[in-house]
């Protein structure tokens, strides 16, 4: 792959330009069960190719999924075409960065027979229903692998290799009791198959669908707030704009000019985290091919930091922090790795406050330029550590900013997510807005 | 030029067949996307790509199994097909099949007139002036996406269809700020066509309507929470309809019983005062389509009559699984997916009302000008949608701008509580994303009141 997309820069070089390339390719295997069979069974082969040129100035992007030479071709005829209608951007250059990086994980596993896994996946149906007879449907259970591997080139010589193996499954529990309905759903992923806990996942989903059936509406009002690491992921990625350099450039970012300010409650600190020895994956460049290190994002309080890519870095007159985000289909972008929240000046949890372990309806309810926001939310009641009931049918509203200034540490172990991609301390969040009754 | 030689096609099918499966179809697709980004009065980043990639499907009984690849090879795609119909495991003859090309009607589209990229630009330039002209005004963002998908369909029952679909949409996002407020709007106006259809679009009132809305919201007061009336005005507003019911139409839910109106057909799951439909054959309309991804000519399909349920929306799975006759409506984002019964343009047909009349009839609660995005749970009909526009309604009167306001409920509740239809039905384009990805769709709906919906907004 690498002489291919060589051959393709040099095309770029004989028209006087520089150029960043991007190729993905990826295997997939997904299979999901409906009454005690495998109802959909889905295999798949693809690559992509993506090309970023810079000529006198000017930024072209093109792709293309065909790799034949007429298709090369016109994947570096369009993007020198698109570069004449764009304005020149004096902070868009190719990083003069050359040397190969590789991050390849790769797990050595005994090969696990496609009888076992279409076993397993018929489980995550099955082994729902014969739980409870309450249980009226499954609708969503799977089981998928993928194996991924990327590459990037540019006419500076920056090769990166990232290789990676992935499974998941997922399983669901839709109950209807004597007309009352409820339905959740549970996830998990893995590197290595045996590593995948199916048992543990059928059964999360069926506790919470269990309980809310119970689930009441709750009277309007301010109430204490505890969000599941999975809820409080969510808020922190729909709201990942507060921490992008780009989104300052395009006025997109409130804390834009709050840099050394103190944005949130001083006892927080939030750290963006690329190697962190708990996360599901590590990641040791970014899609520019430079290789990352931690990032304070928010040191007790105060706004330290940024995610800058190579752009962005030159418009602010700063370094590159390692968190350029691209794919083949896309533009040069900057996202965040894996977020910690550390916390200090614990206190004990309140006598009584709401747990959310579930939120509908945040991406359309979710204002990125003021931080407001409204979710419909299920959970639980706590009263002095007693589960004292279920709830739902109620929304939650709030502004991200504000409520990270109204918090509380109530521990200090470090939580993660479903996903292994953000870790927090346990919060306690005062005097949210709830609708309800 | 095919996509894929018919051969190869009979090919793919009689190895499925060979292995048992009783009905196979071939998806071939190439779609070329040209996209510009516009914004801090620039154009930042133009884009074109080209996907390609071919889907098999190989049906046994109540079984799908799909598989895709970007490869036009025979060996490669006979090596999935072989994948997939090793899962059958059963024995089964060739095929003799002699492709006869689908002719339908065709849904009128616009010219798909192209035109150059400077031109483009110098537009969206126009649109950005006619913004900023408004000094609160603090960024635009202008997204100016055209796709050309040409497709085309193989199946074991001789099918050769095939469909060019010209797809053109230009979405507006302006942000407002003052001192420490700050608010946005949108607009997403979308079309099958071409450049024809940004030409007829009124830039001048879009732009007056995306700073008013961005103004009244700016300046606007917490919404209160609670259960009230909510008068949905036309347009977007058809998102309540598409979230509260579409989706629990779709045999997709309603195969696995994850729907709460899957045993509903013939009754009253809705006011009388409601009738709906999910129609494919809007000329131009952003979620039209000639025929479906299956090959199927699409169709005008009344879900809900005077509030009785009359069809679901059904593709071939689904009507293998409940029963309920294909409607045209299997779509897809891509090869990528396998098809699934989806919504095309789903609307609220008018009623009598005017809007007035409407406000009027509502002593205190909520007019909901412009709404936003939602989601829904089909299993509990469970959903939830933002409102981007909201005016409380004091005495039947539209009193002052409030924000925040979240609505919720359930499909079943909900599709009850509307007991006024206005008269001014207005289509939206959107995009819909399910289980077969990311879909162009249509909500559309007259003014309509609910009486009584549950408000998220500010304790």
């Amino acid at each position: 792959m690498k002489s291919l997309m060589e051959k393709v820069l040099n095309q770029v070089i004989d028209q006087k330009a520089e150029a960043d390339l991007m190729f993905a390719s990826s295997k997939t295997l997904k299979m999901s069960a409906q009454k005690k069979a495998i109802s959909t069974y889905n295999v798949s082969s693809t690559q992509i190719l993506g090309i970023r040129v810079i000529k006198d100035g000017r930024v072209g992007l093109s792709y293309t999924e065909s790799l034949d030479e007429e298709s090369l071709n016109l994947l570096v005829k369009q993007a020198l075409q698109n570069t004449e209608t764009t304005e020149p951007n004096a902070h868009e250059r190719i990083l003069n960065l050359s040397g190969s990086l590789s991050d390849e994980l790769s797990i050595p596993e005994e090969e696990v027979s496609i009888a076992l896994k279409t076993e397993r996946a018929l489980e995550l149906e099955e082994g729902v229903k014969k739980l409870d007879p309450r249980v009226s449907s499954v609708p969503y259970n799977s089981y998928s692998e993928q194996d991924y591997l990327s590459h990037y080139l540019s006419t500076k010589g920056r090769f990166t290799t990232y290789r990676d193996k992935s499974y998941s499954i997922t399983s669901s529990a839709v109950m209807d009791d004597k007309g009352k309905k409820s339905s959740f759903y549970d996830f998990q992923t893995a590197h290595v198959f045996k590593d995948l806990k199916f048992q543990k996942v059928i059964e999360t989903a069926l506790f919470h669908a269990r309980n809310l059936l119970e689930e009441k509406s709750l009277p309007t009002g301010k109430y204490n707030v505890r969000f599941s690491e999975d809820s409080l992921e969510s808020l922190m990625n729909c709201f990942s704009n507060l921490y992008s350099a780009k989104a300052s450039i395009d006025q997109m970012n409130p804390w834009s000019n709050q840099l050394g300010c103190e944005v949130i409650s001083k006892d927080l600190s939030i750290i963006d985290h690329p190697s962190f020895d708990r996360s599901f994956r590590t990641s040791k460049f970014d899609s520019e091919g430079v290789e990352r290190k931690l990032l304070t994002l928010i040191e007790e309080g105060v706004l330290k930091s940024f995610y800058h890519n190579s752009v962005t870095a030159n418009y602010f007159k700063t370094q590159s922090t390692g968190h350029a985000s691209r794919s083949a289909g896309s533009p040069l972008g900057v996202y965040g790795t894996d977020l910690i929240i550390r916390g200090k000046n614990v206190k004990p949890l309140p006598d009584r406050y709401l747990e959310v372990i579930q939120m509908d309806g945040l991406y359309s309810g979710a204002n990125r330029v003021t931080g407001a926001f409204s979710v419909a939310i299920k959970g639980y009641v706590w009263e002095r550590g007693e589960k004292v009931g279920t709830f739902g049918n109620i929304t939650l509203s709030g502004n991200l900013m504000e409520l990270f200034k109204n918090v509380e540490v109530v521990g200090d172990e470090l939580l993660a997510s479903t996903d292994e991609s953000f870790f927090s301390v346990p919060l306690i969040f005062h005097g949210v807005s709830v609708a309800g009754t | 030029m095919q996509l894929l030689s018919s051969n190869i096609a009979q090919d793919i099918i009689n190895e499925g067949f060979a292995f048992g499966a009783d009905f196979v179809d071939v998806f071939i697709e190439r779609t070329h996307n040209d996209g510009m980004v516009f914004k801090n009065s620039r154009a930042e980043d133009i884009q074109s790509g080209t996907i390609f990639g071919i889907g098999i499907r190989l049906i046994h009984g109540e079984q799908a199994l799909y598989g895709y690849t970007n490869s036009v090879d025979r060996e490669e795609l006979l090596r999935i097909t072989k994948l997939l119909g090793a899962r059958i495991g059963g024995e089964g003859k060739s095929l003799n099949l002699n492709f006869e090309k689908l002719t339908y009607p065709k849904v009128p589209t616009l010219l798909d007139k192209e035109i150059d990229a400077k031109h483009k630009l110098a537009h969206l330039k126009k649109i950005d002036e006619i913004l900023r002209m408004d000094t609160k005004v603090s960024q635009v963002m202008l997204n100016f996406t055209k796709k050309k998908q040409l497709i085309e369909v193989y199946n074991s029952e001789g099918l050769f269809a095939t469909e060019e679909r010209p797809y053109i949409r230009l979405f507006h996002q302006v942000v407002m700020k003052d001192g420490n407020l700050q608010t946005e709007a949108f607009y997403g106006p979308g079309a099958i066509g071409g450049w024809e259809f940004i030409e007829k679009l009124n830039t001048q009132e879009i732009c007056a309507n995306l700073l008013k809305q961005a103004s009244t919201t700016l300046y606007a007061s917490p919404c209160p929470a609670g259960k009230m009336p909510v008068v949905i005005d036309n347009g977007f507003g058809g998102v309540i309809f598409h979230e509260a019911c579409g989706h629990l139409l779709e045999t997709t839910s309603v195969e696995k019983k994850a729907s709460v109106f899957w045993d509903k057909m013939g009754e009253q799951i809705a006011h009388s005062a409601v009738t709906a439909l999910d129609d494919g054959t809007v000329p131009g309309a952003w979620g039209s389509l000639s025929i479906d991804d299956e090959g199927m000519p699409t169709q005008r399909t009344t879900l809900i009559e005077n509030g009785i349920l009359k069809r679901f929306i059904s593709d071939r799975l689904g009507e293998r699984k409940t029963g309920h006759k294909r409607t045209g409506s299997a779509r897809r984002q891509s090869y990528k997916f396998a098809p699934a019964s989806r919504m095309r343009n789903t609307f609220i047909q008018s009623g009598s009302y005017q809007l007035d009349e409407i406000i009027n009839s509502v002593p205190d609660g909520i007019y909901a000008k412009k709404m936003g995005g939602g989601s829904v749970d089909p299993s509990t009909g469970q959903f939830n949608f933002s409102v981007q526009e909201a005016y409380l309604i004091k005495d039947g009167k539209i009193s002052r701008p409030v924000k925040g306001a979240t609505l919720i409920g359930t499909g079943p509740d909900i599709m009850a509580k509307i007991s006024m239809v206005g008269r001014n039905l207005e289509l939206m384009a959107g995009m819909c994303g399910s289980v077969s990805g990311s879909i162009p769709t249509t909500v559309g709906q007259p003014p309509i009141k609910v009486d009584e919906i549950l408000v998220g907004g500010e304790a």
